[in-house]
């Protein structure tokens, strides 16, 4: 999957890699490419800048360490970030579910 | 060594456009990637080649910060915002028939030129695909900005009882300006 096609979708990503604890920028990739069979083709470096927005949104938080003599960057969930990730796995659902109904012709569930 | 060379190579075009912190972090996830590569068995220059192609050339990491950073954020928002609280004082300038008012043409010249430097900063740093250059000039126009807000609620303040009603409208959307402008420049100037 290219980046092209994840435009929307890279917050969510993100915020969903960080769920099950803190993790850096390359384990940040790491968990994403593990998670899609590594079908998710995305520049590593591009996902920084998006952590960054992230950041300055106050979805997640970030704190500095030393690691193998290089300073490391560890980003984790902050509360808003965990509220946020709910609103857009649910939004997904939905435009998930929506889509199919049109594409494939399987019922659409009420919106909640 | 050839692979650690590229990396450093790396490090060294990335550092020439990006904050130290932000170079750091990213040394470290190219460092990371490489040590992975190296790990499955390639020698160092296919491991450092290989990082790089999967980290992306540092044009492309650079010119992806440049388009998230605070700078280009604050500047689209004030050009946004910035048509509505110059209405505000517009229509407090009409509304005191401000044509009628003793103010030398130089000074109407000197606002004029003020407003529409403050205009091309904000314009530079929303659209300058170039971070370092972005920053200074999101940063230099909201100070100049902020400037401005002040001059002109420090100047309905003197003249209070006689500032038209447009003024309550006015003042507030400086005053939130003031605001947002200051937060906007410790975003910025963060290193």
């Amino acid at each position: 999957m290219r980046a092209e096609e994840l435009k929307g979708h890279l917050d969510a990503l993100l915020l969903a890699a960080l769920e099950d604890g803190p993790r850096h920028g390359y384990a940040v990739m790491e968990a994403l490419r593990q998670a899609t069979d590594g079908r998710l083709d995305l520049p590593t470096g591009t996902i920084y800048p998006a952590l960054h927005r992230l950041a300055d949104a106050g979805l997640i938080s970030g704190s500095w360490s030393v690691v193998a003599g290089r300073r490391r960057r560890v980003y984790q969930l902050t509360g808003a970030g965990r509220r946020a990730l709910a609103g857009k796995r649910a939004d997904w659902r939905d435009f998930a579910a929506m889509i199919s109904a049109a594409l494939e012709g399987s019922p659409c569930p009420d919106p909640a | 060594m050839p692979g650690p060379g590229l990396i450093e190579d790396y490090r060294a075009a990335v550092s020439a456009q990006l904050p130290a912190s932000i170079v750091d972090e990213l040394a470290d996830g190219l460092a990371e990637t490489y040590r992975s590569y190296l790990d499955q068995g390639l020698g160092p220059d296919a491991a450092a080649r290989a990082a790089i192609a999967e980290f992306g050339e540092p044009a492309l990491v650079v010119a992806a910060f440049t388009r998230a950073s605070p700078a280009r954020r604050a500047a689209r928002r004030l050009l946004m915002t910035g048509p509505v609280v110059g209405a505000c004082w517009g229509a407090v300038l009409i509304a005191g028939r401000a044509w009628t008012w003793p103010v030398p043409i130089a000074a109407r010249v000197l606002l004029g030129m003020i407003l529409a430097g403050a205009v091309v900063l904000l314009a530079t740093a929303a659209l300058l695909p170039r971070y370092r250059p972005a920053r200074h000039a999101a940063t230099a126009a909201c100070a100049w900005l902020a400037a401005v807000d002040v001059a002109a609620v420090a100047a309905v303040a003197v003249l209070a009882p006689h500032v038209p009603w447009p003024g309550l409208f006015a003042v507030p959307a400086s005053a939130s300006r003031v605001a947002f402008t200051t937060r906007a420049m410790r975003s910025v100037l963060r290193p």
